[in-house]
């Protein structure tokens, strides 16, 4: 399969509603793609949390509101912040369409039923682990002390990690804090959410769209080959897990992405990581086989993953800077992995990178999408 | 307001910019003409709507486009309603006095969509008057949104701006003298049918309304602070407050999302009757040596189940208030045990009030 088209919004605290945003990427998509908006047999929207934020459900209607009368089947899927990995997944596992597109929306600015750190917890274990107190970034925190205590290292790694991030940032005028000039003096001093994580350890709350064209057929020669799609689930509730500073969920969802690309870590030109915490990031070089466990902070220091570097990652800002609008953050990674191997990525291009995946989480690992994409 | 594409002949309820199937630039059509083509009459409350019964409009405009229209209102098949918003219940609200209370009456009657005209003492206040209120109605509304509620705000710094007001609400200092005068000419400059009320704490509407000409249309009002979160109003009725200025009033405070209680002019009214004693107690119990602050505010918190302690309350309410309304309820009940307590007065006289000067029982 081919992605055909690719259209977003900027991410940040914008004034459009969730419908706006929405189709502000179908538009994009649509116009990017040498296919029409008539010719798309049905829509898979990704989105996480219009329920509780937006007091809106039933998405998809909403989302046929956007395009009179065409009347075609569109479902909406929902795995917290892999939402948008797994909608793409399930459009190419559908089988039975041609043309299918991908909307991954999520609007957390503004006024909202439910307070977004209530929301987000919903990803989490309600019954164990959210009763306790585990808010989001608490888990993590958790995850970050395990990890730094089983491997020596001090907070000034995931400071290099969010300061790349930002760096990268910079160079896309889509990205949440394209404007915002970010010194390590300033994430150093940033005030503290759970221990050992501070401000600048988390991704922030976006508002923001992605839309992707898919077709069994290419029609044009920007269009970009589809090698893998994969994913993999793992128990909600962390006092299940056997190993916290790894998730295995990743771990099997890339080994058998790598077996249906057929290729190793190592062919991987660029990549997208979900760092929605500065953590996992480091998490996610291990489990991807980028590196060797416990090696992701040598990795780091070694100035790799930087867009000159031998294994650029995030180069458009991650979930950190480029921003966390959840539902369509995975299209994100999808999308900046597709101007890159189109050559079209301007003041970040990577120097002609042939292979690009991206690792879409949800919640703290409970699943996994990752999707292998190539020219 | 729809958005159209005339290549396509399609329609958006949504804001869109160019059409999603020929990409064309979209035109806004803007309805001038709205008719009822149905409507249902709702009986059962939900959240938003807790006002029951209402009624549904669903209208149809000369282009054949659809709306729905909430109103209170009854109108048949085939009348026609301006696509304008109607000002809630039509009763325009005057407020003297720009303090804490006076700028949270009018904040909260803007967002009740009531039409409201706030009067303050100099013209350069104004600006920054209306700046905060822009600023505290703005949290959890968007820009359209918090544009479109203040214009139902005016400022002024004339008594005569207020001749077409239905209701003013005096929200000056507590001051029998400020107050009466504030009376008398809203008296001379208002119509003779708009009710003055007052959202005095502990001072009796009879006094305040001794200079008027018409005193059965004076009644107290008396909002509790945060203006937007308590539900109470005391509806403080003087001797000769007449029925019409009662059920005026206490329809005015239903409609506002209040739960108004009726209370005869007395000293204190029932709150603060009850309130300012206690508060004092605990300055006495803390005078005394008995126990810490900080553990008479435990005590009552979870002995007596009050979301504030005494202290917290206090400093809340502003020591210098809390020391006069002390004094009003000492000397007209005659009652020398709830005169105010001497480390009140000491805390007045060290500037240490509360919550506004950053330091009273706590410091902040």
């Amino acid at each position: 399969m081919f992605i055909t088209g690719i259209g977003r919004t900027k991410f940040g605290n914008l004034d459009k509603s969730l419908p706006e945003l929405a189709y502000e990427a179908i538009v994009n998509a649509i116009h990017d793609s040498e296919q029409n908006i008539k010719d798309i047999d049905a829509i898979y929207v990704s989105n996480f949390l219009c329920g509780p934020l937006n007091g809106q459900l039933h998405l998809n209607s909403v989302i046929s509101s956007l395009i009179p009368d065409l009347n075609i089947p569109i479902l909406r899927i929902e795995t917290a912040c892999a939402s948008s990995s797994v909608a793409f997944n399930q459009a190419i596992n559908c089988g039975k369409f041609s043309n299918i597109m991908i909307v991954g929306v999520e609007k957390m600015t503004g006024p909202l039923l439910t307070p977004p750190i209530d929301a987000i917890s919903m990803a989490g274990d309600r019954e164990f682990d959210h009763r306790e107190g585990l808010i989001f970034p608490a888990s993590y925190a958790l995850i970050a002390q395990q990890y730094m205590g089983k491997y020596d290292i001090d907070h000034s790694v995931l400071e290099d990690v969010s300061y790349l991030n930002h760096k990268n940032s910079r160079l896309n005028p889509f990205a949440h804090f394209f404007h915002k000039e970010v010194s390590r003096e300033l994430i150093k001093k940033s005030p503290m959410i759970a221990d050992p994580l501070n401000l600048f350890d988390c991704s922030p709350l976006s508002d923001g769209s992605v839309a992707i064209v898919l077709s069994r057929e290419s029609h044009s020669d920007r269009d970009i080959r589809i090698l893998a799609s994969q994913m993999s689930t793992d128990s909600i509730s962390l006092t299940n897990r056997k190993n916290l500073t790894s998730f295995r969920s990743t771990k099997i969802a890339s080994k058998n992405a790598y077996n249906e690309a057929k290729i190793k870590p190592s062919d991987v030109d660029i990549l997208e990581v979900h760092d929605c915490f500065t953590i996992s990031e480091l998490i996610a070089l291990e489990d991807l086989g980028i590196c060797g466990t416990g090696k992701a902070c040598e990795l780091i220091k070694s100035g790799a993953i930087e867009i000159d570097g031998s294994i650029p990652v995030n180069t458009d800002g991650g979930l950190k800077a480029n921003g966390h609008p959840i539902g369509a953050t995975g299209l994100a990674q999808i999308y900046e992995i597709v101007i890159q191997l189109r050559l079209e990525a301007g003041k970040r291009q990577v120097d002609s990178p042939k292979i690009g995946m991206a690792q879409n989480i949800g919640g703290v690992g409970g699943t996994c999408g990752i999707t292998i994409l190539g020219v | 307001m729809s958005y159209y594409c005339k290549k396509c002949n399609k329609y958006w309820n949504y804001p869109v910019e160019n059409c999603v199937f020929c990409g064309e630039r979209t035109y806004e059509v803007i309805s001038t003409k709205n008719y009822v083509t149905g409507y249902t009459k709702v009986h059962v409350p939900s959240a938003g709507n807790e006002k029951v019964p209402y009624y549904i409009y669903l209208l149809e405009d000369e282009n054949g486009i659809k709306s729905f229209k909430k109103s209170y209102e009854k109108y048949e098949t085939g009348d026609e309603i301006s696509p304008i918003k109607e000002i809630n219940d039509k009763v325009k609200v005057g407020i003297v006095g720009t303090g804490l209370m006076g700028s949270q009456i009018a904040e909260h009657l803007i967002l009740c969509r009531y039409e409201t005209m706030l009067k303050t003492r100099e013209e350069k206040n104004e600006k920054m008057i209306f700046s905060r209120i822009e600023k505290n109605i703005s949290k959890g509304l968007s820009e359209t949104e918090v544009s479109q509620y203040l214009r139902y705000l005016s400022t002024t710094t004339d008594y005569s701006d207020f001749s077409d007001c239905d209701v003013v609400i005096d929200a000056t200092t507590e001051n029998l003298e400020v107050k009466r005068e504030v009376f008398k000419i809203l008296s001379n400059t208002c119509r003779d049918t708009t009710i003055l009320a007052t959202n005095s704490s502990s001072i009796s509407i009879d006094y305040i309304s001794i200079d008027t000409p018409k005193p059965e249309n004076c009644i107290g009002m008396h909002f509790f602070n945060p203006v937007r979160k308590m539900d109470l109003v005391e509806i403080v009725v003087g001797e000769k407050t007449s029925k019409r200025t009662k059920d005026v009033i206490i329809k005015f405070a239903k409609d506002l999302g209040k739960i108004p209680i009726m209370v005869k002019s007395s000293p204190g009214f029932i709150v603060n009757r009850l309130l300012l004693p206690q508060i004092n107690e605990a300055a006495k119990l803390l005078e005394e040596g008995v126990a810490s602050k900080e553990d008479i505010d435990l005590a009552t918190k979870l002995g007596l189940n009050h979301p504030m302690g005494p202290f917290e309350l206090a400093d809340f309410i502003g020591i210098d208030i809390c020391v006069s309304i002390l004094e009003v309820l000492s000397k007209e009940l005659k009652n020398v045990t709830i005169k105010p307590a001497d480390i009140l007065y000491e805390m007045v006289n060290e500037g240490k009030l509360g919550y506004k000067t950053k330091e009273g029982f706590y410091k902040y």
